[in-house]
């Protein structure tokens, strides 16, 4: 109808460009419209006294301003409008045919007959139904351009035949190929590039620069979709969020998130493994169709190593893919000794029973200094006998050798202003852990709220003493402790929250204020008819500070029945939670723990000197270790603009597990200075990207075709394309002119404008 | 009539100089029920045991004299504020006593017991006592003397803990450097040695330095036998006691006690 009306395909007037023919300039043309327009719009005004009654109103105005569009378009006319649009010459342009050969297109969407994959709906598309030989798009397009077929998955191949095509790829990368056929069609006239795909981009999208490679050369990119756009049974994960790096046999806690269709109310079971082994299992209601759900699992990291964990759903019945319904990530578990340093102003009970719980943590030594006296410093687990010899340390090599600081019953005055900035710099520049505990000479009792620090405490104190009681006071969990790893006492949510009410009252308790914004409360405490925040905890610079406002959790010891772990595990974690974030001297990180279907790995390593100072003179190396033994040495360069940052890029061409030793140091010989070093745990996994995203990818292959000029074809428009594709200004392309003056849109329009006003003006009685 | 006068003065004289004897053995400032309701971080508290039959003292002694209750409780006072003065513990003036018929002795993580050779549990007692020390409370027990009387100790302590060993404690555990370095120890007599001048009491010459520990090698009860130090800080006012047997008592005693909050 479209072309019937409009003389023209549709490209015509979406690529083309309107000009006027007629030799006379265009300010002539709006010149002669605005002076028929006021011409009859002065002869329907004098008129108006002796025309009929009914007309001198806005009918006037409606007969007026059809006629002033009849002369308008007859104007325009004389000038002689056109369209000029670039076009393939015949024969002499090339189009690239892109078939997606990866595995999903190998799924049949119909599910009944195997035989209906995508890449057979593909390949019928392209050369015709059977017994319907030629009538195929490339049939089409052989009549007017030379074509080439290729298979695309990770990168492009040149096919004879599209039948040739067997969907076993492992992977797609629309991006790859893409970039593959600009840079290898350089000097070839290739007018256009049609694109057969489900969409499923596994490396997460078209690249800025691949799309202005495509548009410097006006090369438009039709897209053909295959796939249904929804699954109709599905469960399939969308990512698990967990910490790379964890100490061993700490307390994990992982973000799974998924979506499904067709099981809304369901349930099923979510799942965490090490192997074979089963680390975690929850039940999990299913919510809303198509909405991705979020779910928290919490699980134990086990021994030290390098751990693949995987997170799975069980398969529902009718699933079309269980494939996608699993994901894993790569934990490094280290058994590296966090050392927290506990400064405690007066014997209590509350730092021997912090003191008993780490001593039960192999991965926690506690190193503390007690004021037994005014004038004696008892310190335990020291590593020699200098630690700590003069008391609080004075300088920040000393101080950032720890992970983690516990200031108890201690005023602010017992540091001098050094050591106040020192500890700062411990938080802030070292991104250690600092935890304030409640007690008679702490917080706003020990003057720290008119301290140089009370910015590092996540409460605004109260103003003034007195805040400390030596009277019962409960805990209980806020909705983010109840999420939280560090008040974790049993897995389920509700029955940990249930737990942390049933706990023995604490000894005594102190009011910490109000916490800042930024502050996260984990537990508040009840005193009489008093809450108060308990647990407080936030981000400051590189570390983490908390608050916990009481010394009186040993009652959860005491007055619980033997072998109860509440109140041990509590602080185990609460301490993991201090030290065990802290970052070494060289931090390295890679640009995916996961490379999926891709070898392209880039290495960064942040590298700072023993006072924590970016260290941008150092040498850096990583010592890859990967499957089979192979190893390789990779040399970081610094970053520039980026002092202390190094980086390099590596490319893992084996499928399997890598370990990644990022050791820096600093001078030369035996006066050179090791830095430190950062283990990186990665892995390349072929194959697995293909079973998720399953769906029709429309949106990306939409985005595609209307960014580079061509257009997404549906499956019963493609009859159309051969004739569309080449109105295109890439490869060799003439510019032609269409008139538009004897479309017959045209014509209609002038009779409907004609007939119109006539019809209105006999309507109205003025003929 | 005047006989009647006569015993009822006699009755009044015999009981006034009973009363003046007792004061002068034991410097008792007499039972005192009520607990203290200052609010810290320390409560001194005694533990008030059952008596074996065979001693004197049977029963918690309500309103009589028992065996738990010796040189109590000047010695706990006298020792409060040696701690309060010596020390950054925030001590609660007077002592607490707790026995082993209710929980309330878990508030309390640390207990002395002194004449624990009379002492007795029942199978709940031995259980409430074995389970607050293995959840961290600490005891410390001292004044009896020789042969008999440790095996009598040990009767009881059995009952707590069947298998755990008694050690020697050598001169380099941290119990006596927590504080005070006290390589140089010597057996703390009594108050009898004001009398009697001998260090010892019935066959216990030596004084034994012992301990028993917990799975991770912590120190959960310190045991003081041959030598009497509650006795010692009871009489540390006193100018006949030698002042080198009350300043061991004291740093004994102080030691002790910090060792209990710190390990």
């Amino acid at each position: 109808m479209f072309e019937f009306l409009f003389k023209y395909p549709t490209p015509v007037f979406t690529k083309g460009k309107l000009v006027l023919l007629g030799a006379w300039p265009g300010w002539v043309l709006l010149l002669l419209i605005v002076t028929a327009m006021v011409g009859l719009g002065v002869l329907i005004w004098r008129a108006m006294p002796a025309a009929s009654p009914r007309l001198r109103s806005w009918r006037a105005l409606a007969v007026w301003s059809l006629q002033a569009l009849l002369v308008t378009l007859i104007l325009i006319l004389l000038w002689q409008p056109a369209m000029t649009v670039a076009e393939l010459k015949s024969q002499q342009n090339i189009i690239a045919v892109l078939v997606d050969d990866s595995r999903s297109m190998a799924i049949a969407d119909s599910g009944t007959d195997k035989r209906q994959t995508r890449e057979a709906e593909a390949v019928k598309a392209l050369e015709g139904r059977a017994g319907e030989a030629n009538r195929g798009i490339l049939a089409g397009l052989e009549r007017r351009f030379q074509t080439r077929v290729y298979r695309m998955d990770r990168g492009v191949a040149r096919i004879p035949r599209a039948q040739d095509l067997q969907p076993t790829a492992a992977a797609t990368h629309l991006n790859d190929a893409l970039k593959q056929v600009v840079q290898e069609t350089a000097d070839l006239p290739v007018g256009a590039i049609v694109l057969l795909s489900d969409g499923a981009e596994n490396t997460g999208g078209i690249e800025v620069d691949t799309l202005n490679a495509l548009r410097n050369r006006r090369l438009p990119v039709h897209t053909i979709g295959f796939g249904k756009e929804q699954a109709s049974h599905d469960v399939e994960m969308d990512g698990a969020t967990v910490g790379a790096k964890a100490m061993a046999n700490s307390r994990m806690k992982a973000s799974v998130s998924f979506h499904q269709r067709g099981y809304s109310g369901g349930r099923t079971a979510l799942t965490v493994r090490d192997g074979d082994k089963l680390l975690a299992s929850r039940d999990v209601a299913l919510g809303p169709d198509g909405v991705m759900q979020t779910e928290t699992i919490f699980f134990n990291a086990g021994a030290a190593g390098v751990k693949t964990i995987r997170f799975s759903l069980n398969p529902l019945p009718r699933e079309e893919s269980i494939v996608n319904n699993e994901t894993s990530r790569i934990v490094n578990v280290t058994d590296d000794r966090r050392r927290i340093l506990y400064v405690e102003g007066e014997p209590r009970w509350e730092y021997k029973f912090i003191r008993r719980a780490a001593d039960d943590d192999k991965g926690l030594q506690i190193v503390s200094m007690l004021r037994t006296t005014e004038n004696k410093i008892y310190r335990q687990g020291i590593g020699d006998p200098k630690e700590l010899q003069d008391g609080f340390p004075v300088k920040a090599e000393d101080l950032f050798q720890y992970d983690g600081i516990i200031l108890g019953s201690v005023e602010a005055g017992y540091f001098t202003p050094k050591q106040q900035e020192l500890l700062r710099e411990f938080v802030d520049r070292r991104g250690g852990g600092l935890l304030f505990l409640g007690g008679r000479f702490a917080l706003a009792d020990g003057g720290w709220a008119a301290s140089s620090l009370a910015d590092l405490i996540p409460s605004f104190l109260p103003n003034g003493r007195g805040s400390f009681h030596r009277d019962p006071a409960t805990a209980q969990l806020t909705p983010a402790g109840m999420e939280s790893v560090v008040t974790r006492l049993v897995d389920d949510p509700a029955k940990n929250a249930d737990r942390w009410k049933k706990l023995p009252y604490m000894m005594d308790y102190q009011d910490a204020g109000t916490p800042k914004p930024g502050a996260t409360v984990l537990a508040e405490l009840n005193a009489g008819r008093s809450r108060l925040p308990l647990l407080v905890t936030e981000s400051y610079g590189r570390g983490r500070t908390a608050v916990m406002a009481t010394s009186g959790t040993w009652r959860w010891q005491m007055s619980s029945a033997l072998g109860d772990p509440s109140h041990d595990l509590f602080w185990q974690q609460m301490l993991r939670w201090l030290g065990g974030e802290s970052p070494g001297h060289v931090v390295a990180s890679a640009s995916s723990e996961r490379l999926l279907d891709d070898d392209r790995l880039h290495l960064t390593a942040t590298v700072r000197d023993r006072q924590f100072e970016l260290a941008p003179d150092a040498q850096v190396v990583a010592h890859v270790i990967g499957p089979q033994g192979d190893s390789a040495i990779v040399d970081l360069t610094p970053v520039a603009n980026t002092p202390g940052t190094f980086e390099a890029n590596w490319s893992a061409e084996k499928t399997g597990a890598y370990v990644a030793d990022v050791s820096a140091h600093r001078g030369q010989g035996a006066a050179g200075d090791d830095l430190g070093h950062d283990l990186l745990a990665f892995e390349r996994t072929d194959g697995i990207a293909e079973g998720f995203h399953t769906d029709q990818n429309r949106e990306l292959l939409q985005k595609l075709s209307s960014e580079t000029g061509g257009r997404y074809w549906s499956f019963d428009d493609l009859a159309r394309l051969p004739a569309d594709i080449s109105y295109s200004e890439a490869g060799i392309s003439v510019r032609d002119t269409k008139e538009l003056w004897n479309m017959p849109i045209v014509f209609l329009v002038m009779l409907g404008l004609l007939s119109g006003q006539w019809l209105l003006r006999r309507t109205w009685g003025v003929i | 009539m005047k006989v009647v006068q006569g015993m009822i003065v006699a009755v009044v004289a015999v009981a006034c100089c009973t009363g003046l004897f007792a004061y002068q053995r034991t410097a008792d400032w007499g039972y005192q029920p009520e607990q203290s309701n200052v609010k810290a971080e320390f409560a001194w508290s005694r533990l008030s045991y059952t008596s074996n039959a065979g001693n004197r003292g049977y029963g918690y002694g309500y309103g009589r004299w028992a065996s738990w209750q010796r040189d109590y409780p000047k010695a706990d006072r006298q020792f409060l504020i040696a701690l309060n003065r010596l020390t950054r513990v925030q001590g609660r003036p007077t002592e607490q006593i707790v026995n082993l018929d209710s929980d309330e002795i878990f508030n309390y993580p640390w207990v002395y017991a002194v004449q624990v050779q009379t002492w007795s549990f029942t199978d709940e007692e031995a259980r409430r006592l074995r389970e607050y020390l293995l959840k961290g409370g600490f005891l410390m027990v001292d004044d009896f003397h020789g042969t008999a009387d440790w095996e009598n100790f040990m009767n009881g302590m059995r009952q707590v803990f069947p298998d755990r060993p008694v050690e020697d404690l050598e001169n380099k555990d941290e119990i006596f450097h927590v504080l005070y370095d006290m390589d140089d120890r010597f057996q703390v007599p009594g108050e009898q040695y004001i009398r009697t001048g001998r260090t010892y009491e019935k066959d216990g010459y030596v004084a034994k330095w012992r301990a028993i520990r917990d799975d991770h090698g912590r120190i959960v009860v310190a045991i003081c036998h041959n030598m009497h130090l509650g006795d010692a800080w009871e009489w540390a006012d006193d100018p006949e006691y030698p002042e080198q047997f009350a300043s061991m008592a004291f740093r004994v005693g102080l030691n002790y006690v910090v060792y209990g909050m710190t390990h």
